[in-house]
């Protein structure tokens, strides 16, 4: 009887042992298929064009033309699903809002830090505070949101006075950013799973991988 | 050119995620405050030279209705039918507009979001409401700043055109 236990709690353990290995296996995966697809995609892809059509499409297509915009938006919501209530919800209103103030801003031309510079460290640090599952307080981690929310914000308000449709523009963008948000938090919910932690922090690092190239790229290093 | 039909459908949607928690009798008197006021309002000789007036107080309009939505307390039978029917004036009124008041059809239908908004509510989800109102709060501030920046704005000619 004691035997039989024994086998049972034994093939248990050898069962996790084989999860954990199957997840560090796709962890290691997921980082070098982004670490590769880095390789290939220009920095800050998303803010370089000028002189854009307008309207709906344009603007909820922008987000998902460019890695840099990308990689942030979805690295906040997988942040936040660390992060827990509220902060699950309240990074997702922040960060849109903030991005309006910067796009205004953008749209005034005041003067700024370098944007490229700011969005490369936003994909940097969000990236590793997805790693490292860093839980910081809810202040700071509205901080650091906002203040990155405003670079990228920016950077589409340079672009959006020259879009044919500005209001169909900004609707897109502000739509397109919220979705990645909820990709994000969707991503996070792996968390929930057993090893699902692994690879929601092997995600991160990934990204963080990738905001460590745009900014030395954005450094012409 | 600006998109009527799309800023009054997020006047709309604002007012439907309002409705979604107001009871349902309020909800039916509403749509019918909001449908009748928004039919007349574009049938209104609205004077072009009013275009950006109208196109303020339809942003101001979303951020009031928007704003409502995180404060549901605030949210009495008499505030869910004055909103309706400010959301019905201004949407119709930036519809009368518009080349043509057919585009009227294309924005009503957004407030039919109250159903599912309803719904979501009752899962005890209603903070997906208030990530949604927050999105519309910031469409909305960034379209109004726009029509006071002195760069040029897309619906205006610039010097390619």
């Amino acid at each position: 009887m004691r035997r039989a236990a024994l086998d049972i709690v034994g093939t248990m353990c050898e069962e996790a042992r084989k999860r954990e290995g199957v997840a560090r296996r796709l962890a290691l995966a997921i980082v070098l298929a982004v670490a590769s697809g880095i390789a290939r995609v220009t920095p800050a892809y998303a803010h370089m064009g000028t002189g854009l059509p307008g309207g709906f499409e344009s603007g909820f297509k922008h987000p998902f033309s460019g890695f840099d915009h990308l990689l942030a938006m979805v690295s906040v919501g997988m942040w936040g699903a660390f992060l827990g209530r509220p902060l699950l919800y309240a990074l997702p209103v922040i960060f849109p809002c903030m991005m309006v103030a910067g796009a205004i801003l953008g749209m005034l031309l005041v003067p700024m830090p370098p944007v490229e510079l700011g969005i490369a460290v936003s994909v940097l640090v969000l990236g590793l505070c997805v790693s490292f599952a860093i839980q910081a307080p809810a202040w700071a981690a509205c901080a650091i949101v906002a203040t990155f929310a405003i670079f990228h914000g920016y950077a589409h308000g340079m672009e959006l006075p020259s879009a044919a449709d500005p209001i169909g523009y900004s609707v897109g963008f502000v739509l397109a950013t919220g979705l990645l948000h909820v990709c994000g938090i969707g991503i996070g919910l792996l968390n929930a799973r057993p090893n699902g932690i692994l690879v929601t922090r092997s995600l991160g690092a990934a990204v963080a991988l990738a905001g460590g190239s745009y900014l030395w790229l954005a450094l012409g290093l | 050119m600006r998109d009527a039909a799309l800023t009054a459908a997020l006047l709309c949607t604002a007012l439907g995620l309002d409705l979604a928690s107001a009871e349902r009798k309020v909800v039916l008197l509403g749509v019918f405050v909001f449908v009748g006021s928004a039919c007349a309002a574009a049938l209104a000789p609205v004077p072009a030279a009013w275009s950006d007036g109208v196109f303020l107080g339809c942003w101001m309009s979303i951020v009031a209705s928007a704003a409502i939505v995180h404060r549901r307390r605030a949210l009495k039978n008499g505030v869910a039918l004055a909103l309706s029917l400010n959301a019905g004036v201004w949407s119709g009124a930036v519809i009368a507009l518009s080349p043509s008041r057919m585009n009227l059809l294309e924005a009503l239908p957004a407030a039919l979001c109250a159903w599912p908004a309803a719904w979501v509510r009752r899962q005890g989800q209603a903070i997906v409401l208030k990530v949604l109102a927050s999105w519309l709060i910031a469409i909305a501030v960034l379209g109004a700043t726009l029509q006071f920046l002195p760069v040029t704005p897309g619906y205006l000619p610039d010097h390619v055109d």
